[in-house]
This record gives C-alpha cells, sequence and structure tokens, in this order.
C-alpha cells in the first residue's frame, strides 16, 4: 500500500536538531516565523548532548544543551519531526520542496505519553547506541534520559516481537505493523545544519584500533566523563581496569593526506585538553600524556586553558606517533617519532588506554539529495565570502558543522548568523506570489490530504 | 520578623511543590537526593517533594507542569543548578502549569551544594536541605508578578563602520529595520581598506567592503553617519536616547543630535598589537616591520620588477616571526603600561603569515622565505592549505618555545646589500639546537589588541574582560549579548576573529537585534525597585545612593491635596540592586519579588528547627 503523502507548509525547514539546528531554529522562531526541525535520530540534541563537559569553560554539556533543547520543544513556532529523514530538496520557484519519511518507530508517537512501562517490560537488552555501546539499553525505550521529545522506539533489530511491551503498555501505544511515512514540505527557506561524523577509528590501520578495544574513540571519552556516565567512572573497555596512564594521539584522523583528511579538524585540540584536565580531576594518579604535532588552541579563552593543563601537570609531547602496538596486560605501545629532545627523538611509550582524535567528516552527503554544492573537503560551499553561510542556492543556507569542522561556540554563532540571512531572504520574498513562499507571519499549515486538518498541537505531539 | 501580611494566603495554606534535580549525579554524587526529598516533605507549605535525574528536561519540566495541575500547587521550588542555568526554563514550565511565573524559587543546590561540598556529603545534604526551607519561606511571601513592559523604539544603532558594523546594518535593513551607522573615521571598510587579500579564498578585500557598500547604498533604511561619535546615551533597551557628534549639518560644521534608538551594536572592532621601541629592533631598524606594514608594502607589490625593494634596499631574505604581542608568558614579557601582558592567542596570525609568506614567494620567487614559529595555527576550513603550499613552495620552518624568545640583533656586515639582521634563536624542529639567521627584513606577526574604546566602556558600562576585550554573557549559550540589556556585540571589539568569523558574530548579533524589534514593546523583569508612597517621606537618600542615572529620582506629588517630595522609581533603568532600600531611613522601598519580608523568612527558612536536617547532619 503506498502511503497517502502528506503536505505540510512552513516558513522554515532546519535539516539536523544538533545544536547547530537548535540554536538556528530559535533565531527564526524567535524573529516569529514557523520552524520544522527534521532530526534522522529520536532525539534533538545532536552531538553536543552526549558529551561531558565543553571547553573552555568546562559547564556540563548536558546543563547547557537541555535548556536549548527544551526552549525548542517548547517554542510556540517550533515543531519537531524526530525519527526523520530528508530525502530531497528541491527549488521550486522561490521556496524549496522537501521530502522527507519518518521511519517506522513501532510506536505511535501521539499516543506514547513516555511513561517507560514498555520498557520496563521489555526483556531484551542490546549495546546503546548513546553510550557507544559502553552501556545497554532495551530494544524498546526512551533513547536517554533527557532525550526531547521523551517518545520510546523500537528496534527491530533486536524486537522478538514478543508481546510484553504492547501488553504493558497504558495507550496502546505500540504498532507492530507502522509503516514508514512520507511528506512534503513547502518551505520559504532551508537551513542545512546537518552536522559531522568522525572517520572511523581504523582508518589508520597502523594504529591498530581493531585490535585493541583500549584504543578508543574521544567520544568514548566523553561519555566515560559525563557526569552520569555508564559507569560512573573511568574505566578501560577490555577489562573494567581504572586507567593508570592514559594516551592521546592528535591529527589521528586529520592533517593527512594519505587518509583524504588534509585538513585540520578543529576542535580535538581543545577537548583533548579539556579530557585530560577532566582526567587528571577523576583519576588523580594517572600520567596522562597528549602528542600532537601543534596545539590550535586559538579561541578565546583557549590558550589559557592549554597553559592551565600544562600547569596542572598533562604532559604535552610534541611528536608524531607512527604506529601502536599491542602489548602485554592489554596494553598498548606508542611509537613515537620526531619528538623535540635530542635525546630521545625516536621513542617507545606504554599506556593501557589511547584516545585516538578522529577527523570530522560531514554526516551527511547534501549532494546526494539535492543540488548543493560541496567543498573539495566534502562539506557545504560557501561561496559568498560576505556571507557565509550561504550556499550555491538561493534559499538554503548552511549552519554549523555542516560546512566544515567547528566547535560550539562558533557553531551557535554561525547558527545565528545563518538564521538572519534566511531572515533577510524570506524578507526579500515578502509580496511574491508564489503560494510556496510564506509571508512572514504566514502559520503552519498542516494538511493531510483526504483527511481533513490536523492542528499543529497535534503534530507536536505526534512527534512530527 | 516584619508583619506584612500576605493577603493572598488570608485563607489559605500555600501549597508549595518542591522539585530535587540529581543533575546527572552533579548533585546527587554529593548530596542525597532522596533525604533532601524526605525532609523537604516535612517543611511547613510543602505538599510535594520529587526527585528527578535532570529537572530541566522535558520529563522534568512536565512533571512539574502536572503537578501544578494535579496537586494544585501554587509555588514551586527547584533545587538544582545555578539559577543563571535555569531560572528562565523553570518559570517557564510553572507558566505551562498555569501559575504566575514569578511564584517560582530556585535554590542553588549545586554550585553552592553538591560541588561546594564535594568532600563533606552530609553536609552538603543539611545545606540543600537549608537552602529550600529558605527558598519555601520566601515563596511564602511571593505575590504574582508583571514583566515590565516598555515602548521599543524600532531603529538600531551600529557602532563602528568596519566589515561587522557594515554586515550588521545590511542584514538589519535587508530585514527591514531602519538602521543607523556611525563610523568615526570618513570611511566604511575599517581595517579591510587597509589589507590585500583576505583568505583561505584571497578575494580582494576590497571586493568584500564594495559588496557590502552596494547592499548599504542599495537600502534607504540604512543612515550612515561618518566622521561621527556617539558622545553620550541616556535611556535603556527599547529607548536609548543617544547623542551623535560630528559634521552633521549641511555646512560641515561640528554639530550634536539626539535619536531614540532601541537596541545598540557595538562594532568597534580591534587594534593591532604595536611593538614597544626596540622590542625586536623595531624601530630601531627599518627592516624590521609588522604583519599590516608588509601587507601595505605587499599591496604596492603586485606588478614591477622581480625584486622586492623596500626603503631603497633590495629584499633578499625574511623572516616572519609569529606571536608578536600574543602568548605571552607572565615574567618572561613585558607587561603593557596597564601591567598586564597579551596572554592570549591571536587567532587570525598563523594563517595570515602563511598567506602572506606564500604571496611573498610566489611573487619572488629568489626570495628565502623564514618562518618561526611555536605552533602553526591554521585551523579554519582552507587555512591548513597554506601551510602545506607554504612547505611546498619553500618556506622554510623553525620553531621555538614561547619562552624562549628569539633574540634579533643587528648584523655585522658593513656592507651595502648585506643583511641587516641577525636572529638567534633554538629551534626545536632540530632538538633544541641553536640557530642563528641573517635576514634584511623581519616581519613581526603581531597580534590583535581590544580597541581603544575607554569613552564607550564609561558611557554603556561595557563589561571588560581579563584580556581588555568586552566580555559576553556566555561564551556558548548567549555569545553576542553582554550584561547590558539592549547592547550586543559584533566582531573583534569581542576578542580576535577573522573576517569569517567576524560576519558570523555579525549575523549572530543582528539576529538577536532582528528578535528584539518582533514586539514593539520591550519585557523585563520585574525585579526593580518600588516606592510606597505611603511611607516615603521624601528624604531623597535613595537618589544619593543610586548609581545608576536616572533610575530612582524625586518628584513633585499630590498627597492628600498637599504637594510633597517623593521617590519615583524609573523601571526601564533601575537594576534591581537594592541600594536605595538598604538607605531609606522609613524602609519605603522594596525590592519586587525580593522585599524585605521575603529577606526574613528566608532566614527563618535557613535557621529554622528542622528535626529532620539534625538527623541529615548526624
Amino acid at each position: 500500500m503506498i502511503a497517502m503523502e502528506k503536505q505540510i507548509h512552513t516558513d522554515v525547514l532546519v535539516v539536523g536538531g544538533g545544536i547547530a539546528g537548535i540554536q538556528s531554529a530559535l533565531d527564526m522562531a524567535d524573529q516569529g516565523f514557523k520552524v520544522i526541525i527534521v532530526e534522522r535520530q529520536s532525539s534533538i540534541g545532536g552531538q553536543m548532548i552526549a558529551l561531558s563537559k565543553v571547553f573552555p569553560t568546562l559547564d556540563c554539556a548536558s546543563c547547557i544543551t537541555t535548556p536549548k533543547m527544551s526552549a525548542a520543544a517548547h517554542h510556540p513556532n517550533i515543531q519537531l519531526m524526530v525519527n526523520t529523514e530528508v530525502n530531497q530538496i528541491e527549488t521550486v520557484g522561490a521556496g524549496q520542496r522537501i521530502t522527507v519519511t519518518r521511519k517506522a518507530t513501532y510506536v505511535d508517537p501521539e499516543k506514547c505519553i513516555g511513561c517507560r512501562l514498555c520498557e520496563y517490560a521489555c526483556e531484551i537488552e542490546y549495546h546503546d547506541p548513546f553510550e557507544l555501546g559502553l552501556g545497554a539499553i532495551r530494544a524498546i525505550a526512551i533513547p536517554f534520559t533527557n532525550a526531547i521529545p521523551q517518545k520510546a522506539v523500537l528496534n527491530p533489530d533486536y524486537c522478538t516481537t514478543c508481546g510484553l511491551c504492547a501488553r504493558a503498555c497504558p495507550t496502546d501505544a505500540i504498532d507492530y505493523a507502522q509503516e514508514p511515512q512520507t511528506f512534503t514540505v513547502h518551505a520559504g527557506t532551508v537551513i542545512v545544519a546537518s552536522g559531522f561524523a568522525l572517520n572511523s577509528l581504523n582508518v589508520k590501520p597502523q594504529y591498530n584500533a581493531a585490535q585493541s578495544k583500549n584504543v578508543i574513540s574521544p567520544l568514548t571519552m566523553e561519555r566515560l566523563l559525563a557526569p552520569h556516565a555508564p559507569y560512573g567512572r573511568v574505566l578501560r573497555p577490555s577489562d573494567g581496569k581504572i586507567p593508570s596512564s592514559v594516551a592521546f594521539v592528535q591529527c589521528a584522523g586529520s592533517r593527512d593526506e594519505t587518509i583524504g583528511v588534509p585538513y585540520c579538524s578543529r576542535v580535538c585540540c581543545m577537548y583533548a585538553i579539556k579530557q585530560a584536565m577532566l582526567l587528571s580531576g577523576a583519576l588523580p594518579m594517572a600520567d596522562i600524556t597528549i602528542y600532537y604535532m601543534d596545539i590550535r588552541a586559538f579561541g578565546k579563552g583557549y590558550e589559557q586553558f592549554y597553559q592551565n593543563a600544562r600547569a596542572m601537570g598533562i604532559n604535552f609531547v610534541r611528536g608524531k606517533v607512527a604506529r601502536i602496538e599491542s602489548a602485554p596486560n592489554d596494553d598498548m605501545l606508542l611509537h613515537v617519532e620526531l619528538t623535540e629532545e635530542a635525546a630521545d627523538p625516536c621513542r617507545q611509550q606504554r599506556h593501557d588506554l589511547v584516545v585516538l582524535a578522529q577527523g570530522m567528516l560531514p554526516q551527511w552527503n547534501v549532494s546526494e539529495h539535492s543540488s548543493l554544492q560541496r567543498g573539495s573537503d566534502g562539506f557545504v560551499a560557501s561561496p559568498d565570502v560576505t556571507n557565509p553561510s550561504a550556499t550555491n542556492l538561493p534559499g538554503i543556507f548552511s549552519a554549523g558543522t555542516a560546512s566544515g569542522p567547528k566547535d560550539i561556540v562558533d557553531t551557535i554563532t554561525e547558527s545565528g548568523a545563518s538564521a538572519m540571512a534566511a531572515r533577510r531572504y524570506l524578507h526579500q520574498q515578502k509580496g511574491s506570489k508564489n503560494p510556496d513562499i510564506p509571508t512572514d507571519t504566514a502559520a503552519v499549515h498542516l494538511v493531510q490530504r483526504g483527511e481533513g486538518e490536523i492542528h499543529d498541537d497535534q503534530a507536536v505531539q505526534a512527534g512530527l | 520578623m516584619n508583619t506584612i501580611n500576605n493577603s493572598q494566603h488570608d485563607h489559605q495554606e500555600p501549597r508549595i511543590g518542591v522539585y530535587i534535580c540529581r543533575c546527572g549525579g552533579n548533585i546527587s554524587d554529593v548530596v542525597d537526593v532522596d533525604r533532601v526529598a524526605e525532609v523537604s516533605r516535612h517543611i511547613p507549605g510543602v505538599v510535594v517533594a520529587k526527585v528527578h535525574t535532570f529537572c530541566c528536561s522535558d520529563p522534568g519540566q512536565n512533571t512539574i507542569s502536572q503537578d501544578i495541575q494535579a496537586e494544585k500547587l501554587d509555588r514551586v521550588v527547584v533545587a538544582s543548578c545555578s539559577p543563571f542555568l535555569h531560572e528562565l526554563t523553570f518559570r517557564g514550565a510553572v507558566q505551562r502549569g498555569g501559575l504566575n511565573p514569578y511564584l517560582y524559587e530556585h535554590a542553588n543546590i549545586r554550585e553552592q551544594g553538591s560541588w561546594a561540598h564535594k568532600h563533606d556529603p552530609a553536609g552538603a545534604t543539611a545545606k540543600s536541605i537549608r537552602m529550600i526551607a529558605a527558598a519555601v519561606g520566601k515563596l511564602q511571601y511571593s505575590t504574582p508578578l508583571d514583566q515590565i513592559r516598555l515602548p521599543n523604539h524600532r531603529k538600531a544603532l551600529v557602532i563602528g563602520g568596519g566589515i561587522a558594523g557594515m554586515k550588521v546594518a545590511a542584514d538589519l535593513a535587508g530585514r527591514g529595520i531602519p538602521v543607523l551607522l556611525v563610523e568615526s573615521s570618513g570611511r566604511l571598510g575599517g581595517r579591510l581598506n587597509q589589507w590585500n587579500r583576505v583568505f583561505p579564498t584571497d578575494t580582494p578585500a576590497g571586493q568584500l567592503v564594495t559588496k557590502l557598500l552596494a547592499q548599504l547604498d542599495a537600502n534607504p533604511l540604512v543612515e550612515i553617519l561618518l566622521n561621527c561619535k556617539v558622545t553620550a546615551v541616556k535611556g535603556f533597551v527599547g529607548s536609548f536616547q543617544v547623542t551623535i557628534e560630528g559634521p552633521l549639518g549641511p555646512s560641515g560644521a561640528m554639530t550634536s543630535t539626539q535619536t531614540t534608538i532601541g537596541a545598540i551594536v557595538m562594532a568597534t572592532g580591534f587594534r593591532p598589537y604595536v611593538p614597544d621601541d626596540g622590542e625586536f629592533l623595531y624601530r630601531k631598524d627599518p627592516g624590521v616591520i609588522t604583519m599590516p606594514e608588509f601587507i601595505d608594502l605587499m599591496r604596492g607589490q603586485q606588478t614591477g620588477a622581480g625584486e622586492l625593494v623596500y626603503k631603497g634596499r633590495t629584499i633578499r631574505s625574511i623572516a616572519f616571526l609569529h606571536c608578536v604581542g600574543s602568548r605571552q608568558i607572565d615574567g618572561v614579557h613585558t607587561p603593557r603600561a596597564d601591567g598586564k601582558i597579551n596572554t592570549y592567542c591571536s587567532r587570525v596570525c598563523c594563517t595570515t603569515t602563511l598567506q602572506q609568506a606564500l604571496a611573498a614567494k610566489e611573487r619572488f620567487p629568489s626570495l628565502q622565505v623564514y618562518d618561526l614559529h611555536q605552533d602553526i595555527r591554521t585551523y579554519g576550513r582552507g587555512h591548513e592549505d597554506y601551510y602545506v603550499r607554504a612547505g611546498k613552495a619553500g618556506v622554510v620552518f623553525f620553531r621555538y618555545h614561547g619562552d624562549e624568545i628569539p633574540r634579533v640583533e643587528l648584523a655585522n656586515g658593513k656592507h651595502p646589500g648585506e643583511p641587516s639582521l641577525h636572529i638567534t634563536f633554538k629551534d626545536y624542529l632540530t632538538w633544541g639546537e641553536e640557530l642563528t639567521l641573517d635576514v634584511d627584513m623581519l616581519v613581526l606577526a603581531v597580534g590583535l589588541m581590544a580597541g581603544d574604546i575607554p569613552d564607550l566602556i564609561n558611557m554603556f558600562k561595557l563589561p571588560v574582560g581579563e584580556d581588555r576585550f568586552i566580555q559576553e554573557i556566555h561564551p556558548k549559550l548567549r555569545p553576542v549579548e553582554i550584561s547590558v540589556n539592549g547592547v550586543l556585540l559584533a566582531g573583534t571589539v569581542q576578542g580576535p576573529m577573522n573576517i569569517e568569523e567576524t560576519l558570523n558574530a555579525a549575523g549572530a548579533a543582528a539576529v538577536k537585534a532582528s528578535a528584539m524589534f518582533l514586539k514593539d514593546v520591550v519585557e523585563l523583569n520585574p525585579y526593580v525597585a518600588q516606592v510606597d508612597a505611603d511611607l516615603c517621606q521624601g528624604s531623597g537618600s535613595c537618589v544619593t545612593q543610586c548609581e545608576y542615572d536616572g533610575a530612582i529620582a524625586m518628584v513633585e506629588t499630590q498627597v492628600n491635596g498637599k504637594s510633597v517630595r517623593q521617590a519615583r522609581v524609573n523601571p526601564g533603568l533601575c537594576v534591581g540592586c537594592g541600594a536605595c532600600v538598604a538607605v531609606c531611613p522609613t524602609r519605603a522601598i522594596n525590592l519586587n519579588g525580593w522585599r524585605l519580608d521575603q529577606y526574613d523568612a528566608m532566614v527563618d527558612g535557613l535557621t529554622a528547627d528542622i528535626p529532620a536536617v539534625a538527623a541529615a547532619t548526624s
């Protein structure tokens, strides 16, 4: 059966519900525009909500992300469409037509009240993707504690359709036969805030990450250090031992033409320093070493943060880690070359936990879903020097790491700029006869063809 | 104890809900939150006390909103983090539950509890209970408050006509808001007018200025005042009265004008670090120049002979020295006149240096180019490319340590044409070997310093950071706002930024200003002083004590047919500091939301004999 395609009208569609998308959406909504955030995951919050603390203020990431998430969720001008992917963005006249597909979550979001009774009833557990596999989650669950919206999601890869959740659900929300739904959104403008992904831990085979559980991603370290960490403390993955000697290998997926990432990923120096500081608080007896080429502490307060870390006794070794070998007891032996010390230019150092600074890649290939152009680095191209958030297409703007690696400060600033650019674009289009372009104050109309009208608040409830 | 009667509760006991946050573990790892909840239930007036993992999360907030309905709560306390982070969040939750948002109190049991007393869980738990008791006590005397609504004049003032100010003006006018752009010099474009090409596109700087100028020129909503200065400001967000001085009349004579403005954007930029006389032989040898001077030199070298000539000397070799005036170290570098050193990184100099080194090498292939750096910070998109290309083009790199400043001396060579400068340094690409370079020219990659704007800082009471730049409220949550309501920051007034970052910051400032103009009123917190006309005897002590011009003033008014002088508060200017409250001899002034009876109740709460506190402490 072909699902009925629903038509939705809005002023702004934001691709991605990470911090960039949230900030852009808030800045548009605060100017009186109707905004839809399309997020492929089950919650907004993006990568930031999973971080431990943020540099250089050392604010707990949850504490400063949740208010933004919550503000977006409660904003009268913002609607969230989670579990939803963008298929295609097409320019129609001066507006944009976007087709999106809401994935089946096997839970009716309109009925789910977030009580978690299904989760408690479920007997299947698998590696929790939010905890990057460090903990377990039920096959049907609310994705994480401070997820927004609080709607259960069933993972069909693990569900055995035993029926326990359906029997536990007080609102009859479980729907094992749920199908994906496709919608067409007509928006005046689109902000692409599709974020970043990290390249593989194994991108450099000489680092042997595939062979050792104790060579980890920086995002795994973020979870280990988070206030509500899976283990409540820092333990290394292979055997649960408290690490005593931790190495950070910088530029392990960046600044290297041989792996196709010649550029700098911009945030790794600072998060390594931050993680090193947090580790030295969590594990006062541990040796912590950062192997680096250049420390790029360029932002406001960053250099002082770096100098504080040096003063705290964190070891900074300039040099290049040539390879990593397995050592006894699940440890690793790092071969470090070109250090600054004449007596010891090439050395071997043993560590029991290693964090590889993976490179930042675009999360989403915009060219496969639109006529947007990408730079040689794969990120959205910014051809207008006076308007960095503009793309090659009028009416489509980029925010945050969709257009290149960026830290949170720069992401938030750029998201504001992106919303301003989108605002100006809508102002220019005002008065246009094209029905695809709503005016400033146009309300969102959700018209479900053949089934009458859905009210805005229902749409929010439905997680649309 | 003050006996002011709260008539609202004459007939019914308050019903207060207390919500205690685990903050993931930030609080509950130290504070026994379940114990806190248990004890809180016994505080008079409390009918609900619950613990939540993240009260600020959606389920946490929904619990509060729903309880207000289900439990008929009329007041709410959330015990969590600093109100700086979440006071607004919870006010929203309380409002969604149907209560006045000011019938809400915040107890900061994280910063003042679990974090402050990490090693004393029992003490932190007892203190948390007392802080909640104080909040509950205060709430008993809370009354519903409304935000102050003031007129909002739909016009923005942008101070500074560099790239940041131009962008803000273009953005705001481009969305329909009248903008007054005030520039102290005779030309828009600021520092870009002295630049050659901007990285990472190598676009001529003039093109950016021209493009933005065209946008400004095309928009009738933009008014540009050149050679003008803002000399005075009065008023508050929504209605600032700004005085501007300059050649305003048709005759061009100096005169001043006043205008009313809703929001102000500071885009006054930076100034380059100027080395001291003799610092690296600057101003002692003509071969030592700063980066802006070098760029000026290169601008004149676009065509012509195959040799770089400067002040009659043929330049065959150049050394670029990074971090001049940046990343300075206490005890190593000489402080500036204000006693401070520039500990910060200036962010733009590395990429600028490599861009210029590469340009010099490409323009004059026989030129020997050296680069002395601590770290190469080509962090931005397209920046690393300059580093790679400079290396391939033959730029020779050396690496020094910040605490071992390279030494520059006059070279011994007496013959014309020989290098005049002798540089000695330890190079850590060759394991700390002491190296020397003889060069014809040394280019100092000078950093960015905060603009010289003491008048504006005083006038607007701008918050200045340790690095002398203007300090934003929060680098992540509110990066372009400052503690002065209605005044925003754009660009390098806030700290070093490159062109792209400046444009983004300008856009972010513009969007905040744009949102402020959505309504024709501005809404402010109601926490301002209020004078009780029955009690005010007109002593005037409050006016003497007040530090905010015009926030409180004596006015003639009629009481019982007689003309008397009484104090009156201007709610737009009052910041709610409470100085007037403290000095009033007749206790005629109270701060809304922080009245004296509320303080009394808080003290009672803190010192109350709560049996369970003793138990928790023991």
